[in-house]
């Protein structure tokens, strides 16, 4: 016997459902604490030029980034502005802001004497010693050019885009720096949200009650995202074609680099809103191969695209293989794809609660992360619809929306976002999300940025209540951020293996160092470093110090 | 019910009298046409009691097809007047026969049948107001404005009376599934299809039910057990195939999972779906022909679906 209900209707339908969020605990200290801009002294805001037209860019930014620009070990502070372009004339000037990390909890604008003000309608961020002088250079993702700011080491920027050759005309939205083709230099790959300009904006909406909404970014025409290869002479060139990475249109918002197959070339996975995922295996000589369908990463179990945006790489349950995450819109859940070793994931976000928790969210900025230090990887996203307007039509979602914090517990995933403090019982529009321990107290910290409004800085109060170490990576003859550097270390019966990826979140770039957790553990046994190609050689130390940073160069046998 | 038969005659004055005057215009042809035109006249007056047997003698010897057209519209409206339903069920379908993409008559066809299916459960409560088919009805009723307590009360009404009575149970874990929406807890609607189970053990809807509840948990060999004994029950039931196949493919039993896929995309070769997980299952068990195969016929469907979602000017449907 069969009724004649609709099944298919009822199929996906029963696939939605959630768990919600837990009520706010009130008798546990918060994990993270809120720095209001009085204590920080980043009074800098978004302005996000929300207009009656409704041009998608005006939701969708901004990002930002922990950088030392000035190499002085503390991490300071990057924020994007939207700015003048074709379809947004800022009634007054707009500019971008660098804090300077004053290391004592507050932070000083020094914006304009580092000129990094941004010229455009700005987005994004990805930090990255392109040239290799040991100073952190900054790239700002933009409508309709972006820009390549080359750090001089004194404290000032030269915009060096022309040069360069990495405007990437277009709306670029995430950035990333990674070395793909293992010569040892920084390449360059910028994520393009479709073919957008305001001539090409249309009207969405209900013209029959005069509402008026942002668009589904379905009604922008896919375009290709950019591959700039690094000359090694301040200049780059474009191999969008010849990688291979042309040959996929994209509505492309998040991207990380990591060596999904462990054969030393970095892939690149990159999420796409409303069309299939991509993920590009790097098969050397500069080629890449797009195989996110056939490794699961494209779609969802219903063989259809999601909004996909913010997006990040590693390897969670320490099988040494690295995973994916995906943060998708309102009712098509999150994925959390397990990386099976050969090319191919499995989606875990319904057997891991993952799906029930965000069935409900739209998620942008987000990224793995050992928060309490004991030795597993977190996961902390910031979330928020990209239209202004959502209510109207899904009651049940809001523009505004909580963060939320998944907690590893080696055998599960725990939503402890309600403990995790205040303000992740708020409503965020939150867009970029980017890590950094700000106080050096090796308790991760982060930044999110908000759009059109002030950007959120969270201290972290758990992750100094377990052991940790700190390591900053110099490669010499590998890339000098160490993109693709894989740390493995022992404590005691804990051992575990991090991998340097590039990028992550979205719109957004983090703290370069690595803080590795060992819980109460009284010492780390060993540390191994896997440097990339075209070094690829292996390093171990023993006799580590604890609950502080360290550098390691590679070829150097030690530790500073 | 009157004024759902005046209105009914209201409504399709207009295309009576628009038949009317086009026929009018045509040249006078056979008696047939003629007396269908008359009789259709009759119609226009409200006459129908004398203009049905006419039409009803007159349609089966109709060639002329706009002719066909306007006498079957007017042989509906008149039947429908006269409580003469199989003569108006009759030439609702002649109707959608010859002319299935008509606006007027699909229209009609909606306001018609809706009018019967009015009709037929004012009968079910006048004639057995305490069967529990009745109650059912009144069940369905609410359950339609979202009364889901008002509805449960009565299923649960009828289980007391007759704890074994079919479809009673299945209909209240719908409800139960319903007013939980898509936040809450689900273990009452799960006992009533369990129970639906017991009282029609051959009820393939209950078991896809639990089959789905079940994969929703991540609970992939449960899930497919259900879904596997659905489609056992019911072998046209494709849905319970494509879910067979999700849930094998999810416990990494891809080998398993090849066949009810196939099935699957046999019966359903315009879904994506089924390609796509068909693609990832012969990927998986190293069937990397077929594989391709299913990519390209995913993105063909895909591509087919998608063009069905855009709106006139070509634009995506939001």
């Amino acid at each position: 016997m069969r009724d004649s209900i609709a099944r298919r209707r009822f199929l996906q339908l029963l696939c939605s459902s959630a768990t919600g969020l837990a009520a706010p605990a009130t008798d546990v200290a918060p994990f993270f604490e809120e720095i209001p801009p009085a204590a920080s002294g980043i009074q800098w805001k978004h302005v996000a030029g929300l207009s009656s037209k409704m041009y998608v860019p005006e939701t969708i930014g901004p990002g930002c980034a922990f950088l030392d620009y000035d190499n002085d070990g503390w991490m300071d502070i990057y924020l994007v502005n939207s700015g003048p372009c074709d379809f947004y004339s800022p009634s007054t000037p707009l500019s971008n802001a660098l804090y300077r990390n004053n290391r004592d909890g507050t932070f000083t604008d020094v914006t304009e004497k580092a000129g990094v003000r941004g010229n455009a309608y700005g987005m994004g961020a990805a930090v990255g010693d392109f040239n290799g002088d040991g100073f952190a250079d900054l790239y700002v993702t933009q409508y309709p050019r972006s820009i390549l700011y080359r750090n001089n080491g004194d404290g000032t920027f030269t915009d060096v885009t022309e040069k360069a050759g990495v405007a990437a005309p277009g709306w670029s939205s995430s950035a990333v720096w990674f070395d793909y083709d293992n010569d040892g230099r920084l390449d360059l790959f910028v994520c393009r949200f479709g073919d957008f300009d305001k001539s090409k904006m249309v009207y969405c909406g209900n013209r029959d009650t005069g509402a008026h909404y942002y668009c589904s970014p379905s009604v922008v025409k896919p375009f290709t995202c950019w591959l700039f290869h690094n000359n090694g002479d301040g200049t780059f060139t474009d191999v969008s074609k010849e990688s291979g990475i042309a040959g996929k249109l994209t509505r492309a918002w998040g991207v990380v680099a990591a060596d999904i197959n462990n054969d030393g070339w970095i892939d690149l996975f990159v999420s796409n809103d409303g069309l299939a995922n991509c993920l590009f295996a790097n098969r050397g000589r500069g080629k890449f191969e797009e195989i996110a369908l056939i490794a699961g990463v494209a779609y969802n179990s219903f063989g259809a695209a999601r909004s996909g945006m913010g997006v990040d790489a590693a390897d969670y349950n320490e099988d040494g293989n690295v995973d994916l995450f995906v943060a998708n819109i309102d009712h098509e859940s999150y994925s959390l794809y397990r990386n099976n070793g050969d090319e191919s994931f499995d989606d875990m976000a319904i057997p891991s609660g993952i799906a029930a928790a965000t069935r409900f969210l739209s998620g942008w900025g987000l990224k793995f992360f050992d928060f309490d230090n004991d030795g597993n990887l977190d996961l902390i996203l910031c979330n928020g619809h990209p239209d202004t307007m959502v209510k109207l039509y899904t009651p049940t979602v809001d523009y505004r929306m909580p963060m939320v914090l998944f907690q590893n517990t080696g055998a599960a995933w725990k939503n402890v976002s309600a403990q995790a403090g205040p303000v992740f019982h708020k409503g965020l529009a939150g867009r970029g999300l980017a890590l950094g321990d700000f106080d050096n107290d090796g308790a991760v910290d982060v930044l999110v940025a908000v759009n059109d409004g002030a950007p959120i800085l969270l201290r972290n109060n758990v992750g100094r209540r377990n052991h940790w170490l700190g390591v900053r990576l110099i490669g010499r003859k590998a890339n000098v951020d160490a993109i693709g550097a894989i740390v493995s270390y022992q404590a005691g019966a804990l051992k575990r293996r991090r991998v340097r990826v590039g990028g992550g979140s979205f719109l957004s770039s983090h703290d370069p160092r690595m803080v590795l957790g060992i819980g109460q553990a009284a010492k780390i046994d060993w540390l191994e470093v896997r440097w990339p190609q075209p070094g690829g050689g292996v390093e171990r130390f023993h006799d580590l110090p604890l609950d502080r940073y360290v550098t390691i160069t590679e070829g150097q046998g030690t530790w500073k | 019910m009157h004024s759902n038969r005046s209105s009914l005659l209201l409504l399709f004055a207009y295309p009576v009298a628009f038949a009317s005057a086009q026929t009018a215009a045509k040249p006078a042809g056979a008696d047939s046409s003629a007396s269908t035109q008359h009789a259709i006249e009759l119609v226009e007056q409200g006459r129908c009691k004398e203009a049905l047997p006419m039409l009803e003698h007159l349609m089966p010897h109709l060639a002329d097809k706009q002719l066909r057209y306007h006498a079957a519209m007017a042989e509906a409206r008149c039947a429908m007047a006269l409580d003469r339903e199989p003569t108006a069920i009759t030439a609702l379908l002649q109707l959608k026969r010859e002319f299935p993409d008509d606006p007027e008559v699909l229209y009609i066809t909606v306001h018609y049948f809706s009018e019967l299916a009015s009709r037929t459960s004012q009968q079910l409560a006048a004639k057995a107001p305490a069967s529990s088919q009745a109650r059912m009805l009144e069940a369905e009723a609410f359950e339609s404005r979202g009364a889901w307590d008002e509805a449960a009360g009565i299923y649960k009404a009828i289980l007391e009376q007759n704890p074994s009575a079919p479809r009673i149970h299945y209909r209240l874990g719908q409800v139960l599934l319903s007013k939980a929406g898509e936040i809450g807890p689900v273990d009452d609607a799960r006992a009533e299809f369990q129970r639906e189970l017991q009282v029609d053990p051959r009820n393939a809807s209950a078991e896809f039910i639990l089959g789905e509840l079940a994969r929703r948990a991540g609970q992939w060999d449960e899930a497919a057990q259900h879904f596997s004994r659905a489609s056992t029950l019911d072998v046209g039931f494709s849905e319970a195939y494509l879910a067979l196949g999700i849930s094998l493919t999810s416990a990494r039993k891809f080998a398993e999972a090849v066949r009810p896929l196939e099935t699957y995309v046999r019966m359903q070769p315009e879904d994506p779906s089924g390609h796509y997980q068909l693609a990832i299952a012969y990927e998986r068990t190293g069937n990397k022909e077929g594989a391709a195969r299913q990519i390209t016929l995913r993105d063909q469907a895909a591509a087919a679906q998608g063009q069905k979602a855009t709106g006139p000017d070509g634009r995506p449907v939001r």
